[in-house]
C-alpha cells in the first residue's frame, strides 16, 4: 500500500518529472490548439527523440502532452472556431457563439475547469477498474486478444472516415506494414523481396511521423491561411455558481467519456461529439439554445474527451489493446523501453501503472494551472503563420525518423508513407485505423496462429472454442453484431428506395 | 453520411491503383507459403491482403457509381496535387538526398530557407531571418534536451 503510494506521488515529489510533466502539459496545449498540429504527431515524433531517456520520464512528458494536447484543442474552437484538434469539434459549436458574444475568458475558464474534472474522473475510473480488468483478463487467451483486436480495428474503422470499405482497407494496410520483415515464431521473410533492409521490418514509428506528421503537414498546406480573429478575453476564473450549476452535466460527460475512452479502438474525438448529444437531449431548457452558445454544449464534450483519456489507458495497460490513435503510439513508445502492455504489466511493474495514474493526475493539475493563465500570449503564438509552422514540422519529423535507428533510409520511409498517407487523406480515408493495424498486426498474427496450433490446425476445432469458452463467445458475439451493422446490407436497400426517387445531385 | 454525387478529381485511378497494389500484396502474401498450412507465416497477411482486395473492390465500384468528376487533369493539379505540394514533396525530397554530404544543420537551414521563402513569401531577410532563429532552436532542443545524434555531412568532414 505504502509502496503504491510512493508510485503515485513519484512525479509529484521528484522535481525532474515534475518539470517534464509541467513541460509536457504546457507543449500539449499548444500542439493542441495550433490547427495542423496533432497530438498523435507530437506523441510520434516525442518517442523517437525520447526512447533513450528512462522509461519515467519519457512517460511523464508524453502524459503531459497527451493531457495537454487533448484540452489544447478547445482554445483555438472557442477564439478563432477553428477546432485545434477532431475532438475539439463539438467545442467549437457553443464556445465560438460565446467568444462573439464577449464571453471568451469565460468559456475558456468554464473549460479549463470541466476539462479537468473530466480528466480526474477518468484517472478514477482508471485506478479503479484497470487492476480490475487487468485480473479478469488474465483468463483471456490468444482467441479473445485476436477478436478484441479486431474489434478494436473495427470500431476505428467504422467511426472514423467515409466508408466502412476505406476503414478496412487502412486498418488492413496497417496489418500488412505490421507484418514486413521476420516472421517471429519461424524467422522467415515476409515482404522483404530478399533485400537486408526489409528484413527487420519497417520501424513502425517512422510510419506513424510519416502518416501523422508529413502527411498532415502536406495535408495542411491546402489551408495556408488561417484567418486571425482578434477576441476580447476578460474574466477567465469560471464563477463558483456555474461550477455547480454544470456539475451534473459534466458528470455525465465524464462517463460516457470514460467508456468510450475504454473500447478499444475509440477516443476523445468520439466521446465529445456523444456527450455534447447527450447534453442536448439531456438538458430541457438551456438558458441559450444550443449551437448559439449554451454552456452546456461547452462542458459537456470537454469534460468528455478529458475522461476519454484516463479510459483510453484501460484496455492500453491492462489488455495491450490501445483505446485511440494515441495510445496506439504509446504502446508503441511502451514496447521502445521494453514494456509489454497487457494483463501481465500490472503483475510485473506495478509502479508503473501507478506512476502512469498520479502522472495523469499531475498533468490534470498542471492544465488547470496553465489553462486559466496565460491566455493573452497564446492567442498571440497561436497566429504563428503554417507558412512557417509546416517546414518546421517536416523537419521536426525527419530527425524523429533518423533518430530511432540512425539509418538515413527511415527518412525516405517516413516521405514515402507521407506522400501515400497525404493521398490517402485526400481521397477521405483515415490514417488512424492504419496505426492500429501497424501496433495490433503482429500481436493479431501470433495470437491467431497460436490459436490455430492450439486447435491442432483443425478448422472446426478452432472455430468450436470460439463458442465453448463463454468469453470467446461473448466478444465474438460482439464483433459479429459491429460487422453486421456495417455490412452493405442496410445500404444497399436504402439505396435501391433511393434509386426510385429521383436523383439528389447535391447530397454530400 | 449521404454519398457524393461526383468523384474528386483522380479518385478513380486511385481506386484502380489502390486495387492493383492490394493484388500485388496478395500475389507477395501467397508466395510466403500458399495454402500449406493453417498456421503458417502466409495466412495472415494472406487474410490480411484478401481483405484489402475486397475493400478496394468495394470501393472502386462505389466511385464507378458516382459521376465523372470533370475538369480533367487541370482540375486534378488544382485540386490534389497543387505546385504547393509538388513543390515541397520535391523540397522534401532534395533535403533527404542532401542531409549526408552537407550534414543536419546545413541541409535543414536551407530547407527551412527555401521553403519558407517558398510558401511565405515575405522579404528574404525575414526569411532568413525566420529560419536561423527556427534552425537555432531545433538545434536546442535536439542537442540539449533530446541529446540526438543528428547526420553529419561529408562535405565539410563533419564539422557541422
Amino acid at each position: 500500500m505504502l509502496e503504491t503510494l510512493g508510485y503515485l506521488t513519484l512525479s509529484w515529489l521528484d522535481p525532474w518529472l515534475l518539470m517534464l510533466t509541467a513541460a509536457g502539459t504546457l507543449a500539449g496545449i499548444y500542439v493542441g490548439a495550433i490547427p495542423g498540429l496533432s497530438v498523435t504527431m507530437a506523441v510520434s515524433i516525442l518517442i523517437s527523440f525520447t526512447f533513450k531517456w528512462s522509461v519515467n520520464d519519457a512517460l511523464a512528458l508524453i502524459a503531459g502532452v497527451f493531457v495537454g494536447g487533448v484540452y489544447g484543442g478547445s482554445r483555438t474552437a472557442i477564439l478563432l472556431n477553428i477546432p485545434g484538434a477532431p475532438s475539439a469539434i463539438a467545442t467549437a459549436l457553443d464556445g465560438y457563439p460565446m467568444a462573439k458574444r464577449g464571453e471568451a475568458g469565460e468559456a475558456v475558464g468554464l473549460t479549463t475547469v470541466m476539462s479537468v474534472f473530466g480528466g480526474f474522473v477518468g484517472i478514477a475510473a482508471l485506478a479503479l477498474f484497470a487492476p480490475l480488468l487487468a485480473d479478469f483478463a488474465l483468463m483471456f487467451t490468444s482467441r479473445d486478444y485476436l477478436l478484441l483486436a479486431l474489434i478494436g480495428i473495427l470500431l476505428v474503422g467504422t467511426l472514423s472516415g467515409e466508408s466502412f470499405a476505406k476503414g478496412v482497407f487502412a486498418g488492413a494496410l496497417g496489418v500488412l506494414i505490421g507484418m514486413v520483415g521476420l516472421d517471429p515464431m519461424t524467422a522467415e521473410g515476409r515482404f522483404t523481396f530478399d533485400t537486408i533492409t526489409l528484413m527487420g521490418g519497417i520501424p513502425y514509428v517512422v510510419a506513424m511521423i510519416g502518416f501523422f506528421g508529413v502527411a498532415e503537414a502536406f495535408v495542411q498546406l491546402h489551408r495556408l491561411d488561417l484567418p486571425a480573429v482578434k477576441q476580447k478575453i476578460d474574466r477567465v476564473i469560471p464563477r463558483l455558481a456555474d461550477l455547480r450549476r454544470y456539475f451534473r452535466v459534466a458528470l455525465r460527460a465524464s462517463g460516457i467519456g470514460t467508456v468510450i475512452g475504454a473500447l478499444p479502438g475509440t477516443g476523445g474525438d468520439i466521446a465529445a461529439l456523444l456527450a455534447y448529444d447527450d447534453a442536448k437531449r439531456a438538458t430541457k431548457n438551456p438558458q441559450v439554445p444550443f449551437g448559439e452558445g449554451a454552456r452546456e454544449g461547452l462542458v459537456a464534450p470537454e469534460a468528455a474527451n478529458n475522461a476519454a483519456v484516463g479510459g483510453a489507458f484501460v484496455p492500453m495497460l491492462t489488455l495491450g489493446i490501445p483505446g485511440d490513435a494515441v495510445t496506439a503510439v504509446i504502446i508503441g513508445a511502451l514496447f521502445i523501453h521494453g514494456l509489454k502492455p497487457g494483463p501481465l504489466l500490472l503483475v510485473e511493474t506495478p509502479h508503473l501503472f501507478w506512476f502512469t495514474v498520479g502522472n495523469l493526475a499531475l498533468a490534470n493539475v498542471f492544465l488547470l494551472i496553465f489553462g486559466l493563465t496565460g491566455i493573452r500570449i497564446f492567442t498571440k503564438i497561436v497566429e504563428c503563420p503554417k507558412a512557417v509552422l509546416i517546414p518546421l514540422i517536416i523537419i521536426l519529423s525527419a530527425v524523429g525518423s533518423y533518430a530511432i535507428q540512425n539509418n538515413p533510409i527511415d527518412i525516405y520511409w517516413m516521405l514515402l508513407f507521407g506522400v501515400f498517407g497525404y493521398f490517402l487523406k485526400v481521397y477521405g480515408f483515415q490514417v488512424g485505423p492504419v496505426i492500429l493495424g501497424v501496433i495490433l498486426g503482429p500481436m493479431m498474427d501470433a495470437n491467431y496462429r497460436r490459436a490455430m496450433i492450439g486447435a491442432r490446425n483443425d478448422p472446426a476445432t478452432f472455430l468450436w472454442d470460439f463458442l465453448s469458452h463463454p468469453i470467446s463467445c461473448v466478444l465474438l458475439i460482439a464483433f459479429l453484431a459491429l460487422l453486421i451493422s456495417q455490412t452493405p446490407l442496410p445500404r444497399l436497400a436504402r439505396a435501391a428506395l433511393r434509386r426510385r426517387r429521383p436523383p439528389d445531385r447535391e447530397a454530400g | 453520411m449521404s454519398p457524393r454525387a461526383q468523384r474528386r478529381p483522380g479518385e478513380l485511378a486511385f481506386a484502380v491503383a489502390l486495387l492493383a497494389f492490394s493484388l500485388w500484396l496478395f500475389a507477395e502474401a501467397y508466395k510466403i507459403s500458399g495454402f500449406s498450412g493453417l498456421s503458417t507465416p502466409g495466412v495472415f497477411p494472406m487474410l490480411a491482403s484478401g481483405l484489402m482486395v475486397a475493400s478496394s473492390l468495394a470501393i472502386l465500384v462505389k466511385v464507378l457509381a458516382m459521376g465523372p468528376a470533370g475538369g480533367g487533369l487541370r482540375r486534378f493539379l488544382a485540386d490534389i496535387t497543387p505546385l504547393r505540394q509538388a513543390v515541397m514533396v520535391a523540397l522534401v525530397f532534395a533535403y533527404i538526398a542532401a542531409m549526408p554530404y552537407l550534414g543536419f544543420l546545413a541541409a535543414s537551414g536551407l530547407f527551412l530557407f527555401a521553403s519558407i521563402q517558398f510558401l511565405w513569401r515575405r522579404s528574404v531577410v525575414l526569411t532568413a531571418l525566420v529560419s536561423l532563429a527556427g534552425l537555432a532552436a531545433i538545434h536546442v532542443v535536439f542537442t540539449l534536451v533530446f541529446q540526438v545524434v543528428l547526420p553529419k555531412g561529408t562535405l565539410l568532414r563533419g564539422l557541422i
